[in-house]
């Protein structure tokens, strides 16, 4: 039998795609502060995630410049080459969802100081928040697994969170015509797009996991054509 | 566009009568030129098998090869590329314990049928060759050697330009046609050797290992060159530098050694053929993966 080698690089890309995949984790733990934040308004820690997200775009950064010296030094082909195409995609991917919990993080303190004019509201946007940390594991479990079966399932879960979010629309839509109890619904309907974006993000590190795994590049779901 | 196609059409009448004097004659169907299946082939292997004294060499070799395609065969030392490239030139022919098995067409026809004339083949089939080997003359009188031998002496110097334009070389050389050949750097020699090739307007160009010898820019020039060449030729070449293959080819064969039970002998099989693109984003054969991402020698 032949003897591997390059074995330095495989390990090397290997290292690289965990420390990628580990990003998925910060933005787990970025999410579960960012809910805790809705939950109880807590301004403080809203600003800790939007400090912490520097982690996040360093770790991007970090990966990001690795892989492109592998793609300069290496020249890697066939499944490495896709693996690093979609690497990158995946840490955009990341970079994003980081920034979607900033988003929401940033929107708490425009909420005030009372209490929420609408707990129901508040209860959705936790259960979307809940639903999203899962979607998040599943495309990090499918994506070690190159697990193609697992990715597509995200779709199913992803249209959970897009349909709490409509919830959270007529819920806005029928607040009543008290002007502060208005505006606090208008932020939290930014918080709320924010969490469905984040899952939608999951979902497209889905979309590379078939990449990875066949080689064809195929939207699971195609926003502009709905099926 | 028209004007492309009378000058297709002028060279492929061209191809046909040379092919004619080698005593082949082309069968229709192998003028289609829509979509792959189709289009026209030069060659067509099909269960080729060689073996030098009995031992096989390479076995059970079946696959066409596109006109004006670049074709490249990669796999490791040993698993038959070379051997298998200079069949298609009847260049095994010169060795005399190798035997060819199986059926070889060229534009239809049985390369190895009893009416064809090894020497007419190979001034259809040029070679180029690893190491550049330029004969012991002047540059002028390399390039016009064939020429001259196959008593095509009229407007000579007309011919040697166009080979030496062709071969991208003319612009360094033509100041000094008459210099020796030695003079000239690897890369410029093995240009050379591509102008000498080119000058007896062949049909195909077989290359073993072109750039092996030469250094980076000089690579370059020849890749170059080979893109430009496949316009009208069509292009089989051997190489070891996988990114090499990719750079410069339509479609990549990969072949690679097997062995048998007591690993007493070994021989080269072919693996897989497929658009280049295809075999180095996304190889059918784990065996190709392997290779072609360099994770087994």
């Amino acid at each position: 039998m032949a003897k591997a080698v390059r074995v330095y690089y495989q390990e090397e890309l290997e290292a690289l795609e965990a420390s990628a995949l580990e990003g998925l984790d910060m933005v787990s733990t970025a999410l579960d502060r960012t809910m805790e934040a809705v939950e109880h308004q807590d301004v403080e820690l809203a600003q800790l995630v939007v400090a912490d997200d520097d982690r996040i775009d360093g770790r991007y950064l970090e990966v990001h410049q690795s892989l492109i010296t592998l793609l300069a030094t290496q020249s890697p082909v066939a499944t490495d080459l896709r693996l690093i195409s979609a690497l990158l995609h995946v840490l955009k991917s990341i970079e994003r969802m980081g920034d979607q919990c900033v988003n929401v993080c940033k929107v708490i303190p425009l909420s005030g100081n009372a209490p929420p004019a609408d707990p129901e509201m508040v209860k959705l946007i936790l259960t979307m928040g809940g639903h999203t940390k899962t979607l998040i594991a599943q495309a990090k479990r499918a994506f070690e697994d190159r697990n193609v079966e697992m990715a597509r399932d995200l779709v199913r879960r992803d249209d959970v969170v897009d349909n709490l979010n409509r919830e959270c629309f007529h819920l806005a839509l029928a607040i009543g015509d008290d002007v502060d109890k208005r505006e606090w619904a208008m932020t939290m309907l930014l918080a709320a797009r924010a969490i469905e974006r984040t899952a939608d993000n999951a979902v497209d590190i889905g979309e590379q996991v078939a990449f990875v795994v066949t080689g064809l590049f195929r939207e699971f779901e195609d926003a502009s054509h709905p099926s | 566009m028209a004007q492309d196609e009378s000058r297709a059409e002028a060279a492929r009448q061209s191809r046909e009568a040379a092919a004619a004097r080698a005593g082949i004659a082309v069968r229709p169907e192998f003028r289609s030129n829509s979509g792959y299946a189709e289009r026209e082939k030069v060659f067509e292997l099909k269960g080729v098998d060689v073996a030098y004294s009995g031992v096989s060499a390479v076995k059970g070799v079946s696959m066409e090869i596109g006109r004006n395609d670049v074709t490249a065969l990669i796999g490791p030392s040993g698993c038959g590329k070379s051997t298998l490239l200079r069949c298609l030139n009847r260049m095994n022919d010169l060795i005399p314990s190798a035997e060819v098995s199986g059926q070889l067409l060229y534009h239809g026809e049985d390369l190895y049928g009893p009416g064809v004339d090894p020497v007419q083949v190979r001034k259809l089939i040029g070679m180029v060759f690893q190491k550049p080997n330029p004969f012991p003359k002047s540059i002028y009188d390399n390039v016009a050697f064939g020429p001259r031998v196959l008593g095509r002496k009229d407007d000579l110097d007309a011919t040697v330009e166009k080979a030496l334009r062709g071969a991208a070389l003319w612009d360094e050389v033509k100041d000094r046609l008459d210099d020796n050949a030695f003079g000239l750097s690897g890369g410029q020699q093995q240009r050379l050797c591509i102008a000498r090739c080119i000058a007896v307007e062949p049909d195909v160009i077989l290359m073993d290992e072109p750039c092996s010898a030469l250094d980076p820019i000089s690579t370059g020039k020849i890749e170059d060159l080979m893109i430009q060449l496949k316009d009208e030729f069509s292009i089989v070449i051997v190489t070891h530098n996988m990114q090499q293959a990719a750079r410069v080819s339509d479609r990549t064969a990969f072949l690679m050694v097997e062995l048998d039970a007591d690993e007493q002998n070994r021989w080269g099989r072919l693996v897989e053929y497929d658009e280049t693109e295809r075999i180095f984003t996304n190889p059918t054969d784990k065996r190709t993966e392997d290779y072609v991402s360099g994770k087994v020698g």
